[in-house]
């Protein structure tokens, strides 16, 4: 029979498992919906019975596999046209780039950057974040967990900035009916982009900044 | 190990986890932040539950304009086409659109209604100890649907579509444009008075009784 090294026998126990001074390592399961504390043998909230768990389970994970989803819709929601003008019958789909080197064409700069940072910038920036979370949460030993929990603050914050290119492609297709003369027709990069930011707004819902917190005890 | 009887801390930060003795008065317009992570836990104010009801029960009135009047009107060569705020949404289902149609609709319109009819229920329920709802129920809902709402992210694409179209057209602003511009005001004001913790304690508060 293998015996166990004195030092991780006497280290694993189940408080170790959490951040010094949390819900968690005092035996506490803090909802996260209405910030209730429950006994953590518990697997609902005793106040507002939404299921519990000390942390998100398989959180990392979960995040993951949605961003991972999300990145992969983002190909096809740059690809395809986000609409079709047709001005006297003369159709001319546009992508989301191809808006953005119309205004740079036209002079209209600021219009330019403000659709770049909306719709390229902050997605990838958004994704990027996410997946270099779950890399810390993981993989990391030493890391900054003030800073990369400021850096989930962000992320969160900005999530449902980029949905600004679905509302114009939705108001435009609204408001350009005019029969024979002009009109504007949805493109299937416009439920593609939708779903980006759906995912990416959920994937980063669920991941619990907790674990960054009790990563830092283990080293 | 302490379990809930002998913990004198009755919070935990929703980000970190460090548990913390919550102050029962916070003054007003300070917030309380974690002293961890730096994540703002509540936020003082004087008298929170008169103002989000009249404010949240304004937003509604105002949502029920911007619901009824036209919202742009555009023109070119002759021709004229006014939408309403549901024409955003109705237009993509019209296409086959379905998922974002029912995004769009959900994120802009239902949500932020929805969001603001719990939050007054609750505060209704609680003050004149009315047990017609769950409020536990009503908690949970506003809870997850807040950062689904997205009034002043409309509002700034609103501002972008018009940049786009401008130069191609005469569009005008409606009525119905300048009462979601209010409206969502409101609601980022309500959003900035009811944090979670707030919102629970009222909710506690209607349980003792």
């Amino acid at each position: 029979m293998v015996s166990p090294t004195p030092i991780d026998s006497s280290k694993e126990n189940t408080t170790d498992k959490y951040a010094q001074g949390s819900a968690a390592e005092a035996g506490l399961t803090n909802c996260r919906l209405c910030h209730h504390l429950t006994d953590s043998r518990e697997q609902h909230c005793q106040y507002c019975n939404a299921q519990i768990s000390p942390r998100v389970q398989r959180s990392v994970q979960i995040t993951l596999s949605l961003l991972i989803t999300s990145f992969l819709l983002y190909i096809p929601a740059n690809i395809y046209p986000i609409m079709t003008t047709e001005v006297l019958g003369d159709r001319s789909p546009s992508t989301i780039i191809g808006g953005v080197v119309l205004f740079l064409s036209h002079g209209s700069y600021f219009i330019a950057a403000v659709i770049f940072i909306a719709s390229i910038i902050v997605p990838l920036a958004k994704m990027f974040a996410l997946a270099w979370l779950c890399y810390a949460a993981t993989c990391r030993q030493n890391i900054d967990k003030y800073e990369l929990t400021r850096l989930y603050r962000i992320t969160e914050f900005i999530g449902k900035w980029s949905m600004v290119d679905v509302y114009v492609v939705a108001i435009l297709v609204a408001l350009i009916q005019l029969t024979g003369l002009m009109s504007i027709q949805v493109g299937i990069a416009a439920s593609a982009f939708a779903g980006v930011v759906l995912l990416t707004m959920l994937s980063a819902l669920m991941f619990d900044t907790r674990i960054l917190w009790d990563k830092a005890i283990k080293k | 190990m302490a379990h809930s009887d002998d913990c004198q801390y009755n919070y935990a930060c929703a980000e970190c986890d460090l548990l913390i003795d919550m102050p029962a008065h916070i003054p007003h317009r300070t917030a309380l932040v974690c002293p961890r992570c730096n994540h703002t836990l509540a936020v003082g104010h004087r008298n929170p539950k008169h103002h989000v009801v009249a404010v949240s029960i304004t937003a509604i009135i105002v949502m029920v304009i911007a619901l009824s009047f036209s919202f742009i009107s555009f023109s070119a060569n002759g021709q004229q086409r006014d939408i309403n705020l549901f024409q955003a949404s109705s237009e993509l289902f019209a296409q086959g659109y379905y998922f974002v149609a029912l995004l769009v609709l959900s994120f802009i319109i239902i949500l932020p209604i929805l969001y603001l009819l719990c939050l007054s229920l609750i505060i209704v329920n609680t003050q004149y100890k009315l047990h017609f709802i769950s409020t536990h129920l009503l908690g949970r809902i506003a809870s997850s649907i807040l950062p689904w709402a997205m009034t002043e992210v409309f509002l700034i694409s609103v501002l972008v579509a018009l940049i786009k179209i401008v130069s191609m057209a005469d569009v005008t602003l409606e009525i119905s444009f300048w009462a979601y511009v209010i409206f969502a005001t409101l609601f980022t004001y309500v959003a900035s008075i009811v944090d979670s913790h707030r919102l629970w304690q009222w909710i506690a508060q209607g349980d003792k009784w």
